[in-house]
């Protein structure tokens, strides 16, 4: 068949029950491309010779050098039966698991999938994902097993034996798509139930009726099964390019045998056999030990020919078989010394692939037409939402997706499931074609024209002119610039949008709508009635007005320009990178949805930290970034509040793929990717009850250890008190201030309130903020509510005698004046307007005064909560009560303790009070002025050799907030991932090792109704996170998959300063206690990437250095 | 006195000598290499692990021991790891390859930690990784964009002082962000760290106390993670 025409799909592409739109889906190696390639080489694209070698859709080079395919690519492809024209268009899909998005995208543009699968490795657990992301997409899958050839020539199996083994692997994937069914079945049970019973109690009493059906009974199940004899099964080699159903043979059959096709049909394929003597088909050939008919008739006839062709190489009896077949085998092909060759030149005859394949396509999978109702109803309510909630005017145009009809009227209705990234090299427009005889004449009068400037410039030159040489220099620097912006322009990469129409007819300049995935149609009935995107219109989140650029056939690596593309077909349309992100809808009429979000099979959880090798190139690399995220569906970009720039893939194949295509493509810079930085808060605990090897702490003696008490006496410097209770006493440097501080562990509860309700505390921050100035900030009364139950839900969970009070003394919340941490006011006869007084605004109490310096504590508090002492992360759960604040605030006080020149020699200038004298002295004048508010002395922002005296109680507090914070247990909090994990029942001890080794710990596990299938839920530390997805996958053979989400903070029990202080600890850890200590490890690892002090020696065993230099 | 030939010579490859003088004498410890700056930052606590011997020396490489008189009119003791733990302490010793390599190191993550904390990218206002500047300190014909992240201030004066305090102020501030002037002037502002105290003294001194400032954030940050979209 020669190679199709453009004008011939395009004539094609308007016939639109004659369109098939399919995806080939299958485990990763099982065949796809090659399948692909042959289907493609009876279009005659590709030499047929080459089929199955080239892999013509792997148009990437690291899909060729990997030998896998990494992206879903479509073709348009021409087939004609029984003198019907069909369009089929073909997507290709990768079947590695990282990639499943791709498959997501393939998927949704289709209505009929082939599921390839491999007739030695049979199911596997990628085949049970396409299977299952057809299912959900509600698309119509065929089955093809490949690779039959692999079960004569590698496992050298018997007609019979493979017969046994087809038919295994036929029930598998039977299974699967049984389990698929029932656990629909089941959900909808349930629903069902629930429903039943919410109604049952409305009724209150009635009969009770116990229904134990399952329902399964009901529900007809039979037209899902995949069978040889229904016509949706083929049997392939797809290598060797022979391929055939049933169908094909019984044809063959009823005419040599003059059994009638149809009962050939229904018998070929199961337990009957041949009764040679009675001319009978009989039923029944298991137990009489005959052959079944699909092994005499089909297989046997495959066998001999491999045991001619390649076993043997018994010329002879393969030139006997080719007559008889009536085929004709170049005698090139018969000399060939690799009997490979020959064989697929017979086969290919014999029984063409893409003949068997195409027409069970055409056959057995819809039209874009025969669309159902319920899948366009699914389609077109996005998230939870019912079909039926949605606008009048939206559900009409479930209409227009039946009718599927390429008329003008129809609206135009277009899905965007991906964009990808084309060279502009390859774009059609910009391709390079033979140019015409007159472009060549005008070329040649222009070089022409040239060359005679040139001559006279050169003329000119020789003269003494010189203001003529600058003309054609500038001309010459003017192209080289033209030249420049011209590559540039070239080397930007253009996206094409990977589309399907689903009604109407999109034409190029055409003006359309772009919905975005969040966009929601109850808007448009706000718009003007019959408004089109042509109008001006209202901006509308996530919808904007565009004009198709250009419209492209897609054929593989090729595009093909369109002008326009009727109803059911796939498309590229570009020049849309500016107005869709990574899928949309494109439609005419404003009140059509956005389509349903694609399933991903696979969430990203593999995440990296991107950086360039050369730092100067961060924008090229920032540009890359969000190019990338636009090119794939699945791949997530993100800047983390540490700088840090994150790629998050869905697996290491993944990244790989999307590191080369920043590389090479999107960034073309260098990069490197690395361990991304793990966020830990500190936090303190009560006093543990046990010790280390679970002994009561009171009882035991403790052993005197003299390392011991050496640290005791450098942890704190001199200045600073610490009693037993840990409270601590510190003293600003210039003697005025004196600060009390305990740190209080917070309840568990608590802390969550406070990171639930962030936004609640910080506006009642800024309504403090507001009151300080005397002015009002207005709240909305539900706000207020919320404050209100905020402040209830606290003072319920601080109950106790320690906390009597407490919600009332709050004085701030931290770091960022809304963190998990609390400041207390302790102080005895201080009282300061609370930070509730949002909420006593009527009552207006007593004015409560604030001392001055008030925002100094709250500001060391501040400091203290952002980094912690252990190693500089932000505090957590911690409640610092502030139970002594002694100020020696008289002024004459503050002088002599600060004995400052400068302040002496301001004296004077009290009372004169000059006020524009803006020289030093006046520094001194305005300190020992009153300040305004307070009425009370500001002795203490007198300049002394200290500085200001803000700034030493914001240090002092912070300090003595810091070894408040010392004085108790410290404990790092980790960041935990909730884990979700699916896994067959075999695997499951693996998944626990993998877990366990990781530190993770299992909250639960049940098995999914209907299946085999157990979820396991398990939470995990981000610490240990990296790399988890792949180990996993890779110990479980990919059974498994995890899918991570953050969850919370957990304490890691364990002390970082733990060292071994009873008999039993050194009994069980010995003195050095050198067994490893997770938050001791984490924390030296934060430190350590800091630049902070650890403790660590240079080397740890003296005498094992390597004692002589090198000379000696 | 031993006479020095090849043979009985022992050639001391795993030492350190910590020195001190005192008391007019010269005094030597016999150390472990890399192993005495771990002691003085309290990281190895076994005084076994550091010291080759309980001896203190006069010269460590003659093997000449220090006499017990002087040892006692010097640190006012004879025992002898007292004396060592003094010296240990506070005699000048030879810093050895592998501690003069971590404190160079140490030195430079602290230099880049500092730069990292204080700075970032004008552009997006998000601080640089510690390893990127690391790698720009290192390769330094690299340039990357860099700026003191600035503080935010928030003063409001009273309108008496307001005109003529804002001129003033004006070449100290990067960037207003609010301003308002009604009954007094209320600005909200960006400026570097740098001019704080200028500012702080300019506003107590010219308002005489009346008017307040308030450091709304030490540095000028974005917070929260961005989706690059």
């Amino acid at each position: 068949m020669g190679h199709t025409s453009l004008e011939k799909i395009i004539a094609l592409q308007k016939k639109t029950p004659h369109i098939r739109n399919l995806c080939i889906l299958a485990h990763v190696d099982h065949g796809k491309t090659t399948l692909a390639d042959c289907l493609v080489a009876s279009n005659g694209i590709i030499s047929s010779r080459l089929a199955g070698k080239l892999r013509y859709l792997d148009s990437r080079e690291d899909e060729q050098i990997r030998g896998i395919t990494m992206k879903s690519s479509a073709i348009s492809l021409h087939y004609t039966t029984g003198g019907n024209e069909y369009l089929i268009n073909l997507i290709d899909s990768p079947g590695h698991v990282d990639f499943s998005s791709e498959v997501s995208t393939a998927v949704r543009l289709c209505d009929g999938a082939i599921v390839v699968v491999d007739a030695v490795e049979g199911v596997c657990p990628q085949t049970q994902v396409v299977l299952r992301q057809a299912w959900l997409e509600n698309i119509r899958p065929v089955l093809v097993i490949n690779k039959i050839d692999r079960l004569i020539v590698e496992l050298k199996l018997t007609s019979q034996e493979a017969y046994t083994h087809l038919q295994k692997i036929l029930e598998q994937v039977n299974a699967v798509t049984g389990s698929l069914f029932t656990s629909k079945v089941l959900e909808e049970r349930a629903e069902k139930d629930a429903e039943a019973q919410s109604s049952c109690t409305e009724n209150g009493s009635g009969d009770q009726v116990y229904d134990w059906s399952a329902g399964l009974e009901e529900t007809d199940d039979s037209d899902l099964y995949f069978s040889p004899d229904r016509g949706n099964v083929v049997f392939a080699s797809a290598i060797d390019g022979w391929g055939f159903s049933i169908h094909q043979f019984a044809e063959m059959y009823s005419q040599k045998m003059g059994i009638r096709s149809s009962v050939l049909l229904k018998t070929l394929w199961g337990d009957f056999y041949l009764n040679a003597k009675a001319k009978k088909i009989m039923k029944g050939a298991q137990s009489k030990g005959k052959k079944p008919l699909f092994v005499q008739l089909v297989l046997d006839n495959i066998w001999s020919m491999y045991d001619a062709v390649v076993t043997r190489r018994d010329k002879e009896k393969v030139e006997k078989m080719v007559t008889s077949l009536g085929l004709k085998v170049m005698s090139r092909d018969l000399r060939h010394s690799d009997p490979k060759v020959l064989l697929s030149a017979i086969c290919s005859q014999w029984l063409p692939v893409s003949q068997a394949v195409l027409s069970m396509v055409c056959e057995k999978l819809p039209s874009p037409a025969e669309i159902s109702a319920e899948r366009v109803e699914k389609l077109m309510s996005v998230g939870a939402r019912r079909f039926d909630s949605l606008p009048e005017q939206t559900q009409e145009l479930k209409k227009a997706f039946l009718d599927c009809s390429a008329d003008e009227t129809a609206p135009v209705i277009v899905f965007v499931s991906k964009m990808f990234a084309v060279d502009s090299k390859a774009l059609p427009q910009n391709k390079q074609r033979p140019l015409t005889q007159e472009e060549i004449a005008q070329r040649r009068e222009q070089a022409r024209q040239r060359h005679a400037e040139r001559q006279a410039a050169n003329q000119s030159a020789e003269s003494p002119g010189a203001g003529c040489i600058a003309t054609p220099i500038n001309r010459c620097i003017t192209e080289a610039l033209s030249v420049k912006t011209a590559v540039e322009e070239d080397n930007k990469e253009h996206f094409v949008a990977f589309a399907r129409v689903y009604s109407g007819v999109l034409r190029k300049g055409q003006k359309v709508f772009v919905l975005g995935p969040k966009y929601d149609p109850s808007l448009a009935l706000r718009l003007p009635e019959g408004c089109s995107a042509a109008d001006v219109l209202p901006s509308v989140p996530h919808m904007a007005c565009c004009t198709v650029d250009s419209l492209y056939l897609l054929m593989g690596r090729e595009l093909e320009e369109l002008d326009e593309v009727p109803t059911g077909n796939v498309l590229g349309i570009g020049g849309m990178e500016e107005f869709i992100l990574k899928s949309a809808t494109i439609s005419t009429s404003p009140s059509c949805p956005p389509f349903t979000p694609l399933n991903f099979e696979a969430t990203p959880i593999v995440r990296v930290a991107v950086e360039p090798k050369h730092p100067s190139e961060m924008p090229k690399l920032v540009r890359g970034m969000r190019l990338l995220n636009q090119a794939d569906p699945c791949a997530e970009v993100l800047i983390q509040e540490t700088g840090e720039h994150v790629l998050v893939t869905a697996g290491e194949v993944h990244l790989q793929r999307c590191l080369d295509d920043l590389r090479e493509r999107f960034a073309k810079i260098e990069i490197s990717a690395s361990k991304p930085i793990i966020p830990f808060r500190e936090t303190v605990i009560r006093p543990p009850k046990v010790d280390m090897v679970n002994e009561d702490m009171g009882k035991q003696q403790k052993v005197a250890v003299i390392h011991q008490v050496k640290e005791e006496q450098t942890k704190y410097p001199e200045g600073v008190q610490v009693d037993s209770t840990g409270l601590v006493t510190l003293t600003t440097p210039n003697k005025m201030a004196t600060v009390g501080v305990r740190a209080i562990p917070l309840p568990e509860e608590v802390t969550r309130l406070l990171e639930d309700n962030v936004e609640l505390i910080r506006t009642m921050e800024q309504f403090s903020l507001f009151a300080w100035e005397d002015k009002t900030l207005d709240i909305n009364q539900k706000i207020l509510e919320n404050i209100q139950e905020f402040k209830v839900k606290l003072e319920s969970n601080l109950q106790g005698r320690k906390w009597r009070g407490a919600v009332e003394r709050i004085w701030a919340f931290g770091p960022r004046r809304c963190g998990p941490n609390i400041l207390l006011n302790s102080v005895e006869g201080y009282r300061r307007p609370s930070v509730w007084q949002c909420l006593e605004r009527e009552k207006e109490t007593e004015k409560a005064e604030i001392r001055d310096f008030d925002n100094s504590i709250a500001s060391g508090f501040q400091l203290a909560t952002l980094s912690g002492p252990m190693c500089e992360e932000p505090l957590m759960g911690v409640c610092f009560s502030v139970e002594t604040w002694d100020m020696k605030l008289s002024a004459p006080l503050a002088q002599q303790d600060s004995i400052d020149e400068d302040s002496q020699t301001a004296e004077p200038n009290i009372d004169n009070q000059n006020e524009s004298s803006d020289t030093h002295e006046t520094n001194a004048s305005s300190a020992s002025s009153n300040r305004s508010r307070s009425g009370a002395e500001a002795a203490g922002s007198s300049v002394d050799c200290y500085g200001p005296f803000s700034g030493q109680l914001i240090a002092a507090m912070k300090e003595a907030c810091r070894y408040a914070f010392q004085a108790k247990p410290q404990r790092l909090m980790a960041a935990m991932y909730t884990c979700e994990i699916m896994a067959t029942a075999e695997v499951l001890g693996r998944v626990y090792a993998v877990l366990s080794k990781r530190e993770g710990r299992v909250l639960q596990e049940e098995m999914k109704e209907g299946t085999d299938m157990f979820i396991i839920k398990a939470v995990l530390p981000v610490a240990e996170s990296f790399g988890f997805a792949d180990e996993i996958r890779k110990r479980t053979s990919g059974l498994a998959s995890p899918q991570l989400v953050f969850s919370h903070w957990e304490v890691i029990s364990s002390d970082p300063f733990w060292v071994p202080t009873t008999e039993e600890e050194y009994l069980h850890f010995g003195e050095k206690a050198d067994s490893s200590n997770q938050a001791l490890k984490y924390m030296n690892a934060v430190r350590r990437r800091k630049g902070l002090y650890v403790e660590e020696k240079i080397v740890e065993h003296a005498e094992k250095q390597r004692t002589l230099s090198k000379n000696k | 006195m031993s006479i020095f030939t090849p043979t009985n010579q022992i050639r001391l490859t795993n030492v350190a000598v910590v020195r001190m003088k005192k008391a007019g004498k010269r005094f030597e410890i016999a150390c472990y290499k890399n192993k005495v700056m771990s002691w003085r930052s309290g990281a190895e606590k076994d005084l076994d692990e550091v010291l080759q011997t309980h001896t203190v020396f006069v010269n460590v490489s003659k093997g000449q021991v220090a006499k017990r008189d002087d040892l006692s009119s010097a640190f006012g003791t004879e025992d002898l790891t007292e004396a060592c733990t003094q010296i240990l302490a506070k005699g000048e010793l030879q810093v050895s390859d592998r501690e003069r390599q971590s404190q160079l190191e140490h030195m430079f993550r602290d230099i880049a930690t500092i730069v990292a904390e204080k700075c970032v990218n004008p552009e997006t206002k998000r601080p640089y990784t510690v390893i990127l500047i690391e790698r720009v300190i290192k390769q330094l014909q690299q340039s990357i964009q860099i700026q003191r992240a600035h503080m935010r201030l928030r003063f409001v004066l009273p309108a008496r002082d307001g005109k003529r305090l804002k001129e003033k102020l004006r070449p100290l501030i990067k960037t207003v962000e609010n301003e308002d002037f009604t009954e007094q002037l209320e600005m909200v502002c960006l400026i570097d760290p740098g001019c704080f105290r200028d500012i702080d003294e300019l506003i107590r001194c010219e308002t005489k106390g009346k008017g307040t400032l308030e450091v709304l954030s030490l540095k000028d940050v974005e917070e929260g993670d961005e989706k690059l979209e």
